[in-house]
This record gives structure tokens, C-alpha cells and sequence, in this order.
């Protein structure tokens, strides 16, 4: 007989067994999806996760994808870690890119090393800007912050939209919807001749050390800490809130704005219609399944990056359609949420008794 | 006819505690039945087994000798068991009438003139064609208790039921209950307040920790008697020592209001009192009457006029609550689960929430933990506060041992004044006690305390002047010698 028995309290090596278990679950369902489609299942797992990543290039990759991932769930992970379930990253990203695409399209074939630093910070005030809306609606108008962060996901790429055909469209572009090259000094250095990875990398992990830094030993993270929890505590301390409700969406907003300048400044290197394949919802994942701690995030975007590189190459030589990729990182979250039950809950193994 | 309800080795198990074990006990119709112990000490589950809301893991119910399968709350209704909880059960924006028909299938004529029948036989006058959220906290209990006797139940259960009533509300219930019971229903009343027991019950049946204790009647027994099995050991009796009066004065409020945008908040009227060192202000009142409202103001949660709170010669009315510490004021609020600490946080990091400047617990922005930790361990030990683990997460301890926490993270940096809402609110005696003796040395040391409470007899115990707090106002400040919990329960009604 099988009995499910509530915890006395959560496990905490449960806590950090479920995203393993998550992931091997996803593995064991992704190969019978496979079997189902009539490929063999271990050979189609192999071509989308382990051949996409088995040369240099292929690790290459994997970085450049994991590395926006990675940083806009650093930000997330302050919000998600007091309470504000801010979903728009994708939009903040955007937005991000428009202000520094903007900027960098200022210095059109110009050269200065303050060229580069000024794109980026374009890019991190774009994202808090556009961050600081669901934040403020939040606080002084008691809105709720997942519909207003989502739907202002949709203004804006239609916004983005708008510039790239129309006013920042390349003049000799022969009408595609795209805006001129960045000039050399716009664009993040590459690391090593011949791979696409950039100097990007470097931000995700500054903002790794940084937010551990912030939210474990500081009183700032402290605070944002104890108002996440209960703002009646936060009140009752004498902290301010509300402050630390819009402070946490202005992180997470610079931290997904840069992601954006991260991918136009780099593998980009101008602004089109699709700069980011939904990285911003996607870091969502990532956040979660990093258990919202900063070391569990790296690895969490390394894993997540994986199924757009596999679902590029499982097109490639199976013919499987590459949204296989984001079915995985679904089935992930799913898996995620589903073990988590085991947190609270264990099952027990007893003889028939009678 | 006769009613006997009998329970047979009912035993319930909740992970890490046993709720009830083997539990027997035999009720007859024409008694008042006392069900008396102190917070979890399994009466609520019992009750609970008794309405169908929970399914005992053994053990049996007979009514007049039939077992019942008690599986929901419909199949105790269906078997004549009629159940009043602590918290009402009632649409507040519903008439009164629509509340008491809509459970029923029967013709809403006939029921009308059923209730009508109910209410003039025991005199209980309600409008039934407002909404109930016009109703004070009695009339409320009315309608459920209406709501019962439609079913002409064999079997009424009472969940404290006087925990939001008045003195009078309280005697008026205690003489409907003894007529209901004259006429054969038979009665079940849970509580914890010894006083009531005595005045109310014939028989009284104590538990302690999930176990029967005893069952005995109530011309055998005497409130010592009882608070003892309630509690197991032989409990001090603390009096408070007549307070040195000094004229010195500490706070004083002037001309207070507060008006909120919020519709289910009170608003404060034209507040004023002083409190001098050494003295303990105790505001009574029937909860929702500005009490929360009022803690808050004081706290600086809630900002006022400047000149409005008067302390040690500083106007402070617009300084938030961590600015107010630095004047040496300290806060215990209500509510401790949901604002005084943080449950999934450990007990150090509760501690830091009190942090004054000369407490170093944040060093340019960094937090010292090694420092917060030395403080909470002091205060672990100082305050009796059963663990020695300062990185167990606060929900895991016990309500009294939170309080104990909280009270000594307030306490430990020895403030001029404490102002407390209902600091032993659902706690066992021995932490009640506790709390109180701490409360008392305060004074001894020439601290004050505000001590906000709709538990008369702590203010009756503590205080050394009384007010009451009506809809926002406060009566004028009594010397508590010349108060009497009648003299109390009359001004928290709201009469003059």
C-alpha cells in the first residue's frame, strides 16, 4: 500500500533534488514524445542534447543563449523572491533594446570608447523604465501586476515594429523591417576569433555575484526580503514597502534591459522585428528552476539554453519542428511544479497490512 | 423525550500530534455540558468530529443508541446536530431572512412564520429584512443559532461563542441557552473561560494535550479547581502591586484623528490621554472598534499630525515606526504570524526587525549577522523561550514561545514604553502568565505600557487606568479600582 504523508516541514534536500528530478522526468517524457513519432528515442535525445553542444562552437552557443536567459532570471529572482510576479520581462527586454538600439544608431559610424558603456546603460534604463509601469500601477493604484507587466509585452514589440520599418528603418535597406548596422564601437567584443560568444557573458555574471551579494548580505536585500513576505511587517518595521516593491521591479527591469542590449549589441549588431526568442519568458523558467538562487540559475539557464540549441539541430537532421524546443522547456516547468509537491508531502511504502 | 449523545474511543491523529485520544464521553438532554481546555487541546477537533467537518481515525457517536456515520457537516445536520462556530458563517451582504433560508429547501411562507414562532418564544428581536452586515456581533450569533433551531435540533454545540460579545450580549445568551436546554435540547458549550463555566454549565468535561482529563459536575468544582486540570500544574496567581504614582508624564495625546479611505476601518475621533512613567493604560474594547487603527497611529504605521503624540517632550505624530524606537518606544501588534515576525524567516533574522541605530545589526548598509545572533541568543535565554536554535524558522515554534520572542526583541533593548495589542491572544495559561509577569515587572521598573486588549480581565489585571474604545472613541480614563468588568462591558456596547 502506497500512503501520502504531509512533512512535518519541507525537506531541504528535497528543495534541491526536485530541479534534477525535473529534468530527468522531462528527459524520460521528451524521449516517449520521440518514440510516439515513431524516432528512436535515445538517438533523437542525443541529437538535442548532447551533438548541439559537443564541439567548441556548439559550447559557444550554448553561453550565448544561456547568457540572457541568465541574466534576466537574476532580476527575476528579486521579484519572484518578494512576491511581485513581474511576467513582462520579455517587454522590459524589448524596450531595453529599443532605448540603446536608439542610442547606438545615434553614434552611427562613430568611434569613441564611450560609445559602448553608454549604449548599455541606454539599455538598463530602458528595461527599469519600462519596468517602473507595472510597478507604479502596482503600488499606487493597486493594479495587478501580471496583467499590466504581460500585455505591455505586446505594446512592446508593436512598438518596435513600428521603428524598425518605419522611422528607424536602414535607408539603403531596400524596405526590410530593420534599422542600420551598430557602428564597431556600439558592439560588445567577441571573445575568441571565430565563435559568436561576447563580452555580454561578463554582465550575466556580475549580476550573479552582484544580486547574491545584494540580497543576502545587505540591508537593502534584507528589506526587500521582509516586504516580499508581508508588507504589514515591512510597515511594522518601519521600512518603506512600497519603495521596495518598485525597486525590485527596477532591477529586474535593468537586468532584462540589458539582456536586450546584450543580444542587438552582440550576435545582432542591429535592430530587427525578432531580437529575442522569447527570452524573456523563458528566463521565467529558468528562475524557477533555479531555485530563485543565484547559483542555481547559472545552471538552470545552462540546462534551459540546451533546448533551443537541440531544437535547432533535431530540425536540422530529424526533421522534428524546432517549437520541440519549447515544448521541453514546458514540460520542465511542468515537471517543476510537479515534484515540488514532494516538498510538502512523502510518500510511503508500507506492506499490505490485513 | 430524552436525548443521549455518547461518544465512544473517538481518537484522531494529525502528523506530530494526537488530537483527540480515545475520547469517551455521555451527554443526556437537560444539562448544560462544559467541553473546558486551553487552546489545542483538542475541544475543536471534537466538535468538529461531532458536525461531520472531520472523520475520526477510530472510534464511535451514537445518538439515542443509533450510530451515527457522520461524513459532512449535511449528515450531522440530517441527525439533529446543530452547530454554532466561533466565526459566523453568514453572507454579509444577504438579509437576514435570505441567510436563514438558504440552506433549507422548505416553503419561505411557512419558514417565515416558523422563525417568526422561534423569535417571540425566546424573545429575540431582529429585523430579518436587513442586510446582516447592519447587525452587531450578538444579533449575528442569533441568526446562526436561529439558524439551527428552524431544524429543531436535538443536539446544540457552541464554539465560544462569547469570544465577540459583550457582558450583556454574553447574559442574554446564557439565559437563552438555559431555556433552550429546559426544553430538552440537549447542550454543548466549548470554551476556555472558567467563569463562564461556572455560571453557565452543569457538568464540565476538561482536556488537556488530546486526552479527557475529568468529568465531574460543577457543584464540585471551583475555578481553581478547574484552571488546575486545565492546565496540569498548580498556577501562581499574580496580582499586580499597587503602582508608586508619579506624575511624571511620558506620552500624551492630543486631538488624535485618523480618518480611513478604507470602508471596513474605523475612523479615530478626537483621541486624548496621557500616560505617565510607571503606569499602565489599558484600552478595552469589542474588536473592530478602532483598536487596530489606533495601534497603528501610536506605532507610527499609520502617520499623524506632528503635534498629536506628544513623547518625553518631542513631538513625534509624523516619524514612522523605526524612527520612534530611536525615542525608545516599542511595538507588539496583534497579529503575530501575519505582522510582528515572519514565519519563514528564522528566529535571528525576526530579531534584526527591531533595529535601532545603537543595536549595529546593519553596519553601512551590511548586515552583522554575528551580532543579531549574540542579541537573539540574549533574548532566547532572557525570555525563556523554549529552543536553542536561532536558525529554526519562527514558524516552528509554538504561539506562546513566538510571543515570548517577540515581546523579548521588544523588551530587550529596555524601552520607556511598550504598547501592545492583545499580547496573550490565543495563547496556553502558562504563556498568558508568563507574559503577564513581564508585563508587570515593566511597570516595576518605571516603563509604562499601553496595553490594548479585548480580554477584560488581563486589562482588569494589568492596567492602572482604563478607557474603552466605542466606534473610534474612547470614554474618559477610569481608575482601574473603580471599574468593575460590568462597569466595562456596558461602555464597550456603547452606552454612556
Amino acid at each position: 500500500m502506497i500512503k501520502i504523508v504531509k512533512r512535518d516541514q519541507p525537506s531541504r534536500a528535497i528543495f534541491f533534488f526536485t530541479p534534477v528530478l525535473a529534468i530527468f522526468l522531462t528527459l524520460v517524457a521528451g524521449g516517449l514524445i520521440f518514440f510516439i513519432l515513431g524516432f528512436k528515442p535515445f538517438e533523437a535525445l542525443k541529437f538535442f542534447f548532447i551533438v548541439p553542444i559537443a564541439d567548441k562552437y556548439g559550447f559557444s552557443e550554448l553561453l550565448l543563449k544561456a547568457t540572457p536567459l541568465c541574466l534576466i532570471a537574476i532580476g527575476l529572482s528579486f521579484c519572484f523572491k518578494s512576491n511581485n510576479w513581474n511576467i513582462g520581462a520579455e517587454g522590459q527586454l524589448t524596450f531595453g533594446a529599443i532605448v540603446s538600439g536608439g542610442v547606438a544608431l545615434l553614434f552611427y559610424e562613430q568611434e569613441g570608447f564611450y560609445i559602448l558603456p553608454t549604449v548599455i546603460l541606454a539599455g538598463a534604463i530602458g528595461g527599469m523604465l519600462y519596468a517602473s509601469i507595472p510597478a507604479i500601477l502596482k503600488t499606487y493604484f493597486n493594479t495587478n501586476e501580471i496583467l499590466v507587466s504581460l500585455m505591455l509585452v505586446y505594446v512592446s514589440k508593436l512598438i518596435l515594429d513600428y521603428l524598425v520599418v518605419g522611422p528607424w528603418s536602414n535607408p539603403e535597406g531596400f524596405n526590410f523591417p530593420e534599422t542600420r548596422q551598430f557602428s564597431d564601437s556600439a558592439k560588445l567584443p567577441l571573445l575568441f576569433e571565430g565563435l559568436r560568444i561576447h563580452a555580454g557573458i561578463f554582465l550575466a555574471l556580475a549580476a550573479v555575484v552582484i544580486s547574491w551579494f545584494v540580497f543576502y548580505k545587505t540591508y537593502l536585500g534584507f528589506q526587500m526580503k521582509v516586504s516580499g513576505f508581508s508588507l504589514k511587517t515591512a510597515k511594522y518595521a518601519g521600512y518603506k514597502g512600497k519603495k521596495m516593491i518598485i525597486l525590485v521591479f527596477l532591477i529586474s527591469g535593468a537586468c532584462a534591459g540589458l539582456a536586450g542590449v546584450g543580444e542587438i549589441t552582440g550576435p545582432i549588431g542591429q535592430l530587427h522585428r525578432e531580437i529575442s526568442p522569447d527570452y524573456g519568458f523563458t528566463a521565467i523558467i529558468v528562475a524557477f528552476l533555479g531555485r530563485l538562487h543565484p547559483v542555481g540559475i547559472i545552471f538552470a539557464s545552462l540546462v534551459v539554453a540546451i533546448t533551443y540549441l537541440g531544437a535547432e539541430t533535431a530540425q536540422i537532421f530529424m526533421q522534428i519542428p524546432k517549437y520541440t524546443g519549447q515544448v521541453f522547456q514546458g514540460m520542465i516547468l511542468f515537471f517543476l511544479l510537479a515534484s515540488d509537491y514532494l516538498l510538502f508531502f512523502k510518500i510511503k511504502f508500507m506492506g499490505l497490512k490485513k | 423525550m430524552n436525548t443521549n449523545l455518547k461518544i465512544s474511543n473517538v481518537t484522531k491523529i494529525y502528523p506530530g500530534c494526537v488530537a483527540n485520544d480515545n475520547i469517551s464521553l455521555e451527554f443526556n438532554s437537560g444539562k448544560i455540558y462544559a467541553l473546558l481546555g486551553e487552546n489545542g487541546a483538542g475541544k475543536s477537533t471534537l466538535v468538529k468530529i461531532l458536525s461531520g467537518v472531520i472523520i475520526p481515525d477510530e472510534g464511535k457517536i451514537y445518538l439515542n443508541e443509533n450510530n451515527l456515520k457522520l461524513n459532512s457537516p449535511l449528515d450531522a445536520k440530517k441527525n439533529d446536530i446543530g452547530m454554532v462556530f466561533q466565526h459566523f458563517n453568514l453572507f454579509e451582504t444577504l438579509s437576514v431572512f435570505e441567510n436563514l433560508i438558504i440552506d433549507s429547501d422548505e416553503q419561505r411562507e411557512s419558514l417565515r412564520e416558523k422563525i417568526d414562532t422561534i423569535m417571540k418564544k425566546y424573545n429575540f428581536s431582529i429585523d430579518l429584512d436587513i442586510p446582516v452586515l447592519n447587525l452587531s456581533a450578538g444579533q449575528k450569533q442569533k441568526v446562526e443559532i436561529i439558524r439551527c433551531l428552524i431544524r429543531s435540533p436535538k443536539v446544540l454545540i457552541m464554539d465560544e461563542p462569547t469570544s465577540v460579545l459583550t457582558e450583556q450580549e454574553t447574559s442574554e445568551l446564557f439565559l437563552s441557552l438555559k431555556k433552550f436546554s429546559e426544553e430538552g435540547i440537549l447542550i454543548i458549550y466549548i470554551t476556555h473561560k472558567l467563569k463562564e463555566v461556572m455560571q453557565l454549565c452543569d457538568e464540565v468535561a476538561v482536556m488537556r494535550r488530546g486526552k479527557l482529563v475529568s468529568v465531574s459536575e460543577i457543584k464540585n468544582e471551583n475555578i481553581e479547581s478547574l484552571a488546575n486540570k486545565m492546565v496540569g500544574q498548580n498556577l501562581k496567581i499574580i496580582k499586580k502591586k499597587k503602582a508608586k504614582t508619579s506624575s511624571d508624564q511620558l506620552i500624551k495625546i492630543t486631538n488624535l484623528n485618523f480618518t480611513s479611505e478604507d470602508p471596513f476601518e474605523t475612523n479615530l475621533m478626537d483621541i486624548n490621554f496621557s500616560v505617565n512613567r510607571g503606569e499602565c493604560l489599558g484600552i478595552a474594547g469589542i474588536s473592530g472598534n478602532g483598536q487596530s487603527e489606533l495601534f497603528q497611529v501610536l506605532s507610527g504605521e499609520i502617520i499623524s499630525e506632528k503635534n498629536s503624540i506628544e513623547f518625553k517632550n518631542n513631538y513625534i505624530g509624523d516619524l514612522n515606526p523605526q524612527e520612534r524606537r530611536e525615542y525608545l518606544m516599542a511595538f507588539s501588534p496583534e497579529d503575530r504570524l501575519e505582522q510582528a515576525a515572519i514565519p519563514q524567516m528564522k528566529i535571528f533574522e525576526n530579531v534584526a526587525l527591531n533595529n535601532f541605530k545603537s543595536s549595529n545589526f546593519f553596519d553601512n548598509g551590511l548586515i552583522n549577522e554575528n551580532k543579531i545572533k549574540e542579541h537573539s541568543k540574549k533574548i532566547i535565554s532572557d525570555f525563556n523561550v523554549n529552543t536553542d536554535n536561532i536558525e529554526l524558522k519562527s514558524q516552528f515554534l509554538s504561539g506562546g514561545n513566538l510571543q515570548k520572542l517577540i515581546i523579548g526583541r521588544e523588551l530587550i533593548t529596555s524601552p520607556d514604553l511598550l504598547i501592545c495589542f492583545n499580547p496573550t491572544w490565543g495563547l496556553d495559561v502558562g504563556a498568558i502568565n508568563y507574559i503577564h509577569e513581564t508585563l508587570i515587572k515593566i511597570n516595576e521598573q518605571n516603563k509604562s505600557i499601553i496595553l490594548i486588549s479585548t480580554d477584560t480581565d488581563e486589562l482588569l489585571k494589568l492596567s492602572d487606568k482604563i478607557s474603552v474604545i466605542h466606534k473610534g472613541k474612547l470614554s474618559k480614563i477610569m481608575n482601574a479600582e473603580e471599574v468593575t468588568s460590568e462597569k466595562l462591558g456596558i461602555l464597550m456596547g456603547g452606552a454612556n
